[in-house]
């Protein structure tokens, strides 16, 4: 899962161990990245 | 029998017209203007791939604004052909119809300048878009006829002179006049006299004929359409169609009823 | 366009019509009006939300003179000369 800091806007990776905190800067607002897969909607 | 019908158009342009019909019935009269809106069919974006989407709004909200994209549409298209449009547009900017590139060369946005979305600085918009055939019956973005509806031709006859103290009450009337009262030779002959749009004289025949005692009539079997289409065919290519489709119908239901 | 006969007597045909709605049920209607010998017809058709018989279903009587089902078959020629005599008349015209 790829996060991004909200303070340092730095990518961060989070595994299980960590916690949820930017190992960075410490900050722990993290925001959730959109996924870079093709997304296919239909429209209706 | 083909001096069944008799067609004059009163306006012609690629996109809307109107034209007099006379000697048709109400019901194929009603049955043309709701196959134009219903069964002619148009092609329009179905399928979105988004690659990029940083806009403020969500892939459903852009892809419904792409669908409602009117597109030329070839008429030799078959049901189950795809045209593939790609968008990419970096902010700041905003995203227009015309920005979009289509694999077939024939099928085009027939409007430039709709715009998709507004990016600001860093918001950019990247998908690629898959447009099929579809019918109006079944999405609004498949009808290739917008504002389609017809009405009775109206005759008007001049009576008297009006009193000198008569109320001058407007007389409004809307679509288009058959004026018997134009000329005296036409009225004579008792034939259908020159065709008027109620819009010249404002919709008011009291500034027609101020001091005339007018009646107007609705003419039987005569109907003015006025058509108007959202770009993707022409006005003549959407009223053929829609009569071809009626045809196809009565076709395959002479065919089932002989088995 | 599947076709199911719901009454086929001497001067009386019911028939339901799959996948139409009031654009052809109606033209068609009228059209069976001016095949002569037919004295009635009329269509009747349900929404969908009535939960029961939706697609349409076209009423003929006729005077005897002509068998009901002829009848249906003229009335669906007739559609198809009044759509061809438009059509013509319309190209001459545009």
């Amino acid at each position: 899962m790829s996060y991004k800091c909200s303070r340092c806007k730095r990518d961060v990776e989070l595994d299980e161990y960590g916690g949820v905190r930017c190992p960075y800067c410490g900050h722990r607002v993290l925001l959730k990245e959109r996924s870079r897969d093709i997304k296919e909607v239909n429209v209706n | 029998m083909s001096d069944q019908y008799d067609v004059t158009f009163i306006e012609q342009d690629e996109r809307s017209a109107k034209f007099l019909v006379r000697g048709i019935t109400p019901a194929f009269a009603n049955g043309i203007r709701r196959a134009m809106i219903a069964d002619v069919p148009t092609l329009s974006v179905d399928t979105v791939r988004v690659i990029e989407n940083s806009s403020v709004m969500f892939d459903e909200q852009i892809a419904l604004r792409l669908g409602l994209i009117p597109l030329t549409t070839p008429d030799d298209y078959r049901p189950e052909e795809t045209v593939t449009l790609a968008i990419d547009v970096e902010g700041p900017a905003t995203a227009y119809s015309g920005d979009l590139v289509s694999s077939d060369a024939k099928v085009q946005p027939a409007e430039e300048h709709v715009p998709i979305i507004d990016l600001k600085e860093g918001q950019r918009l990247e998908l690629e878009a898959d447009a099929e055939l579809g019918y109006g019956k079944d999405h609004a973005k498949h009808q290739g006829g917008v504002a389609v509806g017809y009405r009775h031709l109206q005759r008007v006859e001049l009576g008297d002179e009006r009193g000198e103290f008569a109320e001058d009450d407007p007389e409004i009337i809307r679509g288009v006049i058959e004026d018997a009262g134009a000329s005296e030779t036409s009225r004579a002959a008792g034939d259908g006299g020159e065709l008027v749009e109620t819009a010249s004289f404002d919709n008011d025949l009291g500034n027609r004929y101020p001091d005339r005692n007018v009646s107007v009539e609705d003419v039987p079997n005569a109907f003015v359409f006025d058509v108007e289409t959202d770009g993707s065919m022409s006005v003549d290519d959407l009223v053929l169609s829609a009569v071809e489709s009626l045809r196809t119908r009565a076709d395959e239901l002479e065919d089932a009823v002989q088995l | 366009m599947d076709l199911r006969v719901i009454e086929n007597l001497e001067t009386e045909l019911s028939i339901e019509v799959q996948g139409e709605d009031h654009t052809f049920m109606n033209v068609l209607k009228g059209a069976l009006l001016e095949v002569d010998g037919v004295t009635t017809a009329t269509y009747d058709m349900n929404p969908e939300q009535s939960g029961g018989q939706t697609d349409p279903v076209v009423t003929l009587k006729t005077d005897g003179s002509i068998d009901p089902l002829d009848a249906l078959e003229a009335g669906a020629a007739g559609v198809k000369t009044k759509a061809d005599a438009f059509a013509e008349s319309f190209e001459s015209a545009a």
